[in-house]
This record gives C-alpha cells, structure tokens and sequence, in this order.
C-alpha cells in the first residue's frame, strides 16, 4: 500500500522531458542545472523520494533504474549494452574452462609436491604455460580488452587463411604465429607487443592485393600466388621445384622441399622469444 | 514442409515478398540487408497481435544463423537498437493507440525470453521489461482490459525469469497489482479476474495449483 504513491510517475510523464531540468539530490548545492540554466533559489525540490530515484537524479519516465556491471556511460544503445554484456559473460566462461584445464593438468603434479614436502606449485613443469590459479590474470575489465585484442586479429582474413591452412598439430613453435594467451600476468606494454608482433605474423597469410604496395607486400603476393597455385594442385611434384624459397603457409604439405624458415620470419622469431 | 516452417514463425501475415526476404534471411543472412530485415520484423510486430507474441523465435533463428555464417551480430544490433527508439516512445504510442502499445511490450517481452546471451537473458532489456510492466500496472492502464490482459501474459511466460533477476522489482510490482485488485473501483469484472488469477498464479511459484486451475481454466456447467 505505502509503494503505491511511489509510482504516479504516469502524471508526470512528458516524453521530450530533458533529464538534465527538474531538481536532484544535490541540486540545491549548484547554481545551474545540468543544462546551464540558472536554477531558482527555493525551485520545485521533491524531497528524495527514495534511495534509487534520487541516485539516477529523478527520471520520472523510468520505474527503475539500470544496474549494470561497471562504469556506465549516460548515452548508452542496447545493441552496444548486448555486446559487451556478450563479450563479459564470453570471458567469465573462457575463464572457468581455462581453470578447469589448468587444475585437471596440474593435479597430477600436485599430489607428488605435496607428498615431497613442498607446497610451491610454481615449479611445477613449466611456470609459463601452466599458472597456479594465484598467478592467473582474473580482472574481468583487462581480459575483456585482451580479448578485444585478440578478435582484432582473428577478425582477419589472414587469420582465416591461416587456421584452414594450418592445423593446430602442425604448428611450430616460434614459426607459426600463437595466438597471446590472456589468462597469462603479463604487464600492460608486454602484453600490447606480443598482440602486436602477433598480428604482424599473422600478415603472412594477407589474400594477395589487386596492387602492389612496397616491395615486401609484393614478395608476399608472389609467395601466395605460387602457394595457391601448388594447393589447387594438390601439391604434385611438377611444382613443387617451381617454388625454391619457402614460406610457412605451406609448411604443412611439402616440408621436404624447404631448405629452412625464410629470413623475413626468423628475425620475428628472435623478438618473439621474449615472451 | 514449406507451409509448416511459415507457420513456426507465424509470417503468414507478410505480403510474400517481404515472406520471401526473412526465409532468405534465416538460412542465407549475410545476403540480405539486415537492418531492413530488422526494421521489417519491428514494424510488423507493432501491428500484428499474433506475430508480437512469436517474433521472438525468428529473431533468436536469424541471429544464430548469423553467427555461424559470418561470425557477426549485424541483426541483433539493429534489432535491439530499433526496440530501443520504439520503447524510448513508448508513452506516445500509448496514448497515440493502445493495441501498438500492447503489441510492443509482446514483443519486447518476447526478445527477451528468446534472445539470450550465452543461454542468460539479456540484461541490458531488464529494466525495460520492467518499465513497461509497471506502466500496465498503473491504475489508468489496469482499468484497460486490453493492457491487464497483455500484463497477465507476459507475467505468465517470463515472470520467474525476471524474478530470478531481480526479485525487489517483482516484489513491488505485485504490490501495485494487489492493491489495485483491492481498492481500484472501475477495473473490469474480467480485469480483477486475470488479476486475482496471476497473483495465484505466482504465490503458487509461478504455477497454479489444480483447484485453481480448475477455477479458472474449466468450462462452466450448467
């Protein structure tokens, strides 16, 4: 019964209403209303009618007032709000299976440590590709910008290219572009560079270009010109002579013709072992 | 078979060309222009009672069928950006014509209940959802048959979803429905019966016990 006059909203509904008019919490301590116009000393102050009213400054044509997970930008559109509540709950899930990998390879070594007296997990095989969960980066704001890094680069048609022609048992450390791994304590700049020097690993694979823009990218159309020219063949030994310099893309399917990684990628491969 | 997939999403009320755009739109929807087919399907369901209440289900379809095509979410943004402006306008249409206001909370309600994120509703539609159930609870749109009806529906397909989401906001939505079953004098004798019913309805948890099943759902005898 008390709630009921909370909700006269309806009389006081103007659709064109601007929300930055009309008396909030605070209004009696500024001069201007948010829209600049110079508020009347004893102006029409509804008296906070409670909690959540004043805390989203009195918006009478809503009942309720949004809740959301952090910051919230005052001009928001439901197609973006989706989005990112998509992109969020996408890496609270990637996080739990992440979790569960690591735990289900770690329990076996688990076991022999605490048996031996030792309780540090971090020398467990290798410190860099199994985190203890205390080592696991679990900031949602941070994995979420990670993980728009990373679909950046797999957006591309390069990375499209490149995971058809590559599977994931035929790649080689080093070689083959990796795709960063977000879960990993990495510092901001340390990050930011290997998202870099992964993205331009992963340009290799570019489509070839209707025109030739400097000298590596025509390299680079030659190269896959020949490679596809070799895969709608299905690699039969005529052409495989036809092509002495190697590259990656078709490391996969005539590794005995190549005499090596080409010098392009291997200086790549020297800043990428950083990591 | 082609009959049968028209009457899954209900489009029967299309004219045939625009029948023939969402059919191309469900298995090939990186051919068409997909803010078309959004406005397409919002305009309809402004008009279209039966299709309000079902649109939802060729939504959540298109949008499926766009990710695996294409990996994108052209659709869905539309869609939801296009309900935004129509709900922002919600008090004109209203009063501009009840049964457009009545269909647009069908379908807002019915994106809600399909269209989900990662098998959770969307929250971002929460508060909306709510917003405009407690427009219908106010006493000038309780007195409506129309809009109590609409309310009892949606309350019937999604009530313990939003309840589960936030159980305050349904707490005191059932306030101002209790209350104006009691005291609001020009409620329809059809409106205080939907009414009592839903208030059954969710005391029960969200199910009705069979006596009062019976009650309001059997044919009365002679």
């Amino acid at each position: 019964m008390s709630e009921h006059r909370r909700y006269k909203c309806e009389n006081d509904y103007k659709p064109d209403e601007n929300r930055n008019k009309g008396a909030s919490r605070w209004s009696h301590c500024r001069k201007r209303g948010a829209d600049g116009v110079l508020r009347k000393s004893n102006a029409e102050e509804e008296p906070a009618r409670d909690q959540r009213c004043s805390q989203s400054s009195r918006r009478p044509e809503s009942f309720t007032t949004p809740e959301s997970d952090g910051p919230v930008s005052r001009v928001k559109n439901w197609g973006d709000e989706v989005e990112a509540e998509e992109m969020r709950s996408n890496v609270r899930r990637d996080m739990h299976r992440y979790r569960r990998r690591i735990l289900a390879a770690d329990f076996p070594q688990r076991d022999r440590k605490i048996s031996s007296g030792s309780s540090d997990s971090r020398d467990s095989r290798d410190s860099k590709d199994s985190p203890a969960k205390g080592d696991m980066e679990t900031d949602e704001t941070t994995l979420v910008r990670r993980q728009k890094q990373i679909n950046y680069g797999k957006n591309t048609l390069a990375y499209d290219r490149y995971i058809k022609e590559v599977p994931k048992h035929m790649r080689q450390q080093g070689v083959h572009p990796k795709t960063p791994n977000k879960f990993k304590k990495y510092s901001r700049r340390s990050w930011d560079q290997q998202i870099k020097l992964w993205r331009v690993k992963l340009h290799a694979w570019d489509p070839p270009a209707e025109e030739g823009g400097d000298l590596q990218q025509i390299e680079e159309i030659d190269f896959d010109e020949i490679m596809d020219f070799e895969f709608d063949v299905e690699c039969s030994a005529d052409t495989e002579s036809q092509c002495p310099t190697t590259n990656a893309p078709s490391l996969s399917l005539t590794e005995d013709s190549f005499t090596g990684t080409p010098k392009k990628m291997m200086k790549m491969d020297e800043d990428a072992e950083m990591s | 078979m082609e009959n049968s997939s028209k009457e899954d999403y209900k489009i029967q009320s299309f004219d045939l060309e625009t029948q023939k755009l969402l059919k191309t739109a469900l298995k090939d929807p990186g051919s068409v222009d997909l803010e078309k087919v959004s406005n397409v399907i919002v305009d309809q369901s402004l008009k279209d009672q039966v299709f309000s209440r079902e649109a939802g289900r060729i939504c959540y379809t298109i949008v499926q069928a766009e990710v695996k095509q294409t990996n994108g979410s052209v659709f869905r943004r539309n869609l939801l950006n296009r309900l935004q402006q129509e709900f922002k306008a919600r008090e004109e249409t209203r009063k501009r014509s009840t049964e457009e206001w009545v269909c647009l909370v069908c379908f807002i309600c019915n994106i809600f209940d399909y269209l989900k994120v990662n098998n959770m509703p969307m929250m971002a539609l929460l508060h909306p959802v709510y917003d405009c159930l407690f427009r219908l609870a106010q006493s000038d749109a309780l007195k409506n048959e129309e809009e109590v009806d609409c309310l009892v529906l949606q309350l019937h397909r999604i009530g313990d979803q939003l309840e589960k989401m936030n159980m305050q906001l349904m707490d005191e939505l059932f306030n101002l429905l209790r209350d104006g079953f009691l005291l609001q004098e020009d409620l329809s004798s059809m409106g205080r019966l939907l009414l009592l019913e839903i208030l059954e309805f969710r005391a029960g948890g969200w199910t009705l016990s069979d006596t009062a099943q019976k009650y309001y759902y059997s044919e009365v005898t002679d």
